[in-house]
């Protein structure tokens, strides 16, 4: 069994998401518990990926197919490990502020996200307040990500918090902020709680402040 | 005699595609209006692509070849730019090449603290003292967005005053919407006799970008409208990270370039047939260690040198990028990437080559960067001067004078032609003693005494009363609009 565990890490590490997808259905219907697959097959994998990323060994296109293939077996395992209580990585609700049509930014900070083992929802772009408070209010999340590409939809970003407390559920949710123009000031500033300089450091940034 | 049958090389002759290449691309692009076509979100674009041969659907736009084609003949071959200096000192046509900064960083580096900071109004206002100054700059772009105007929508206004104030060589602007450019432009007729003066004489070109792939949103379309319907230059530059937004592979990029191009070809075409212009193209990598899109990689002069070869064929003028980097400080890498960016922007013939100046990978602003490239363009120029093999660079007849064991220093065929050598203003090449005693000081050094001199001493031309009473009144009449 830990021989199994061991290739889907191995598959996860390589990338492939069509078996590390059957593997772990097949373990989890073999009767694999499911915190077992999680951390010692996909989480195991998703480790070494993140150690080559940091050392420059591996890359973002080949990142972004271990945390599609990590995703792929979290589908798997979710509704059991729920059912199990395991701690989970949780929700992130993801979007483009309103007046903003850039989309790739923040889709590569989700597709690191589900490398973490994160249910992603991904709301697309040029948002209204709204849809943001009424994402948070339908999945709630324990984050919520905005992207802003410009310094003109960059106010944006506060519009929607004062909105998310307007509707009493801002605190509900820890709100990460990115986008080239905006800084670690301009987070605080706007009340934010989190920065994310880039895709990698918002996802261990994320995981410091829900402290997985 | 002169020999029969002779070819003479005037300069140096640069190319990256072939013709067949060139239409290898181009039928692409062409391919992927009609089958994929593009997104369109604005009002008026899609009424003007609905009432032409232009298939509508939704938001999508698929353009049939023909209506391409009819529309690529209308543009100038030749645009002149005369700044408020009233010289008509850019001439785009054809491997003329003139050099710029960038537009809308958002930080500059402050040379008292060290740090990055916000880019704030008064430091438009330097870099534009400063590419009024320096003579390898030929236009200026903002090279920083005003972080202190009182409102966002209406940033781009002061931005304007900003430039004007330093700089009164011709420009390339930025503007938040269609209103903004409005607003840009009634400011800049101020200067060059009205808006009919206007046409003959722009002051500037407006930068507009579509969202690659293949997305033209709101204000950029509204933007290019307005200048086609002013006849003001425009360039709709495709912004395209290649393993992001765009194919991994330099031509797959250049084909959805070229496409959301053409797009802008045929709405400017529908609009009011012959605006002036111009074929764009940041055409670089997405980093795949760090997401960055790289302004020093090797591939975004190999792509733009590439585009560049594709707007000569098609007839367009292009705006192109050389002298940046990623590098978060000037130093080794920023002169290495800026020289290599520079050097290729240069040979390829492309007629505005902007970001000249942009350190951290567009983000941040630095004048010492200016500096550092006024130098970098000085070399590169001198390459363009090519080789000439007339008999008086031959030299024939001095040789035999001078004879075996002769010298050349004294003579009046050295004293008339080392001129036409370059002469450094900021490297050095002197003797290791003279190094040491003039305190041993590093390029980087003299980047910086220079950067502080011009801070200093250069006062550029200053506006006149009336005139600043009147861009005052625009501005003031913005803010008053959007205050409500």
């Amino acid at each position: 069994m830990a021989e199994d565990l061991g290739k889907i890490a191995e598959a996860l590490i390589a990338g492939k998401v069509e078996e590390v997808d059957k593997m772990t259905k097949e373990s989890l219907d073999g009767g694999v518990a499911a915190e077992e697959l999680l951390n010692k097959g996909l989480i195991a994998g998703m480790d070494v990926v993140g150690q080559r990323f940091k050392a420059g060994d591996m890359f973002i296109p080949e990142v972004l197919r271990s945390a599609k293939a990590m995703s792929a077996g979290m589908e798997h395992l979710r509704p059991a490990l729920a059912e199990s209580d395991t701690k989970q990585a949780g929700t992130l609700v993801i979007g483009t502020v309103e007046g903003d049509l850039h989309d790739i930014g923040k889709n590569l900070v989700g597709m690191m996200f589900e490398g973490a083992g994160f249910k992603v929802v991904n709301l697309g772009i040029d948002l209204k307040p709204q849809v943001f408070v009424d994402a948070v209010k339908e999945h709630k999340p324990q984050l919520l990500g905005m992207s802003a590409l410009l310094t003109t939809t960059m106010p944006k970003m506060g519009e929607t918090i004062n909105a998310l407390k307007e509707a009493g559920v801002r605190d509900q949710v820890k709100i990460m902020v990115g986008g080239a123009p905006v800084t670690e000031e301009y987070a605080k500033e706007i009340g934010a709680d989190l920065y994310g300089a880039n895709a990698a450091s918002s996802v261990d940034k994320g995981k410091a402040e829900l402290g997985l | 005699m002169e020999k029969m049958n002779q070819t003479i090389q005037k300069t140096p002759q640069f190319r990256v595609l072939t013709d067949q290449q060139i239409e290898k691309i181009y039928f692409s692009a062409l391919e992927v209006l009609e089958r994929c076509g593009a997104d369109v979100f604005q009002d008026e674009a899609i009424e003007l692509f609905k009432n032409s041969d232009a298939v509508v659907r939704g938001n999508r736009v698929r353009v049939p070849v023909s209506l391409v084609e009819r529309a690529l003949k209308t543009y100038p071959n030749k645009i002149t730019l005369k700044g408020r200096n009233g010289k008509r000192s850019v001439a785009l046509q054809k491997d003329h090449v003139y050099f710029g900064t960038g537009s809308d960083l958002p930080f500059t580096y402050d040379r008292e603290t060290g740090e990055r900071r916000r880019t704030l109004y008064k430091d438009i206002v330097n870099a534009a003292r400063f590419v009024d100054y320096l003579p390898n700059y030929d236009f200026f772009m903002s090279h920083g967005i005003v972080g202190d105007a009182p409102n966002p929508l209406t940033y781009d206004r002061h931005q304007f005053m900003a430039m004007l104030e330093g700089c009164t060589k011709p420009m390339v602007v930025t503007s938040v919407d269609g209103e903004g450019l409005e607003d840009i432009w009634k400011m800049a007729c101020l200067f060059q006799g009205g808006e009919e003066e206007f046409r003959l004489n722009p002051m500037f070109v407006a930068y507009i970008e579509p969202i690659s792939p293949l997305t033209n949103d709101r204000t950029a379309v509204e933007k290019l409208l307005f200048a086609a319907e002013k006849g003001i230059p425009a360039m709709y530059t495709p912004c395209p990270s290649s393993g992001a937004t765009a194919p991994a592979t330099i031509p797959g990029m250049l084909v959805q370039s070229l496409a959301e191009t053409l797009l802008a070809t045929v709405l400017c075409y529908l609009k009011k047939p012959g605006m002036p212009l111009i074929m764009g193209g940041v055409t670089t990598v997405m980093d795949m260690r760090t997401t960055t899109y790289s302004y020093g990689a090797p591939e975004l002069s190999l792509a733009s040198a590439a585009n560049t070869d594709i707007s000569k064929w098609l007839g367009l003028l292009m705006f192109s990028t050389g002298g940046c980097t990623d590098s978060k400080a000037v130093d080794e890498q920023a002169a290495a990437e800026s020289t290599l960016s520079v050097l290729n922007a240069f040979l390829s013939g492309a007629n505005l080559v902007h970001d000249v100046g942009y350190i951290d990978s567009g983000v941040n602003a630095s004048l010492e960067s200016l500096v550092m490239n006024e130098e970098i363009i000085g070399l590169v120029r001198q390459i363009g001067k090519g080789i000439n093999t007339d008999p008086e660079y031959l030299a024939l007849q001095l040789i035999d004078e001078a004879g075996p064991g002769g010298e050349y220093v004294t003579k009046d065929h050295t004293y008339e032609h080392w001129r036409e050598w370059y002469f450094p203003k900021l490297q050095d090449r002197s003797d290791w003693e003279t190094w040491c005693d003039n305190g041993k000081k590093t390029m980087l050094d003299r980047v910086n005494e220079e950067t502080q001199r011009i801070l200093d001493e250069y006062e550029p031309e200053p506006i006149d009363d009336g005139i600043r009473k009147d861009l005052k009144k625009i501005i003031d009449d913005a803010e008053k609009r959007h205050s409500k």
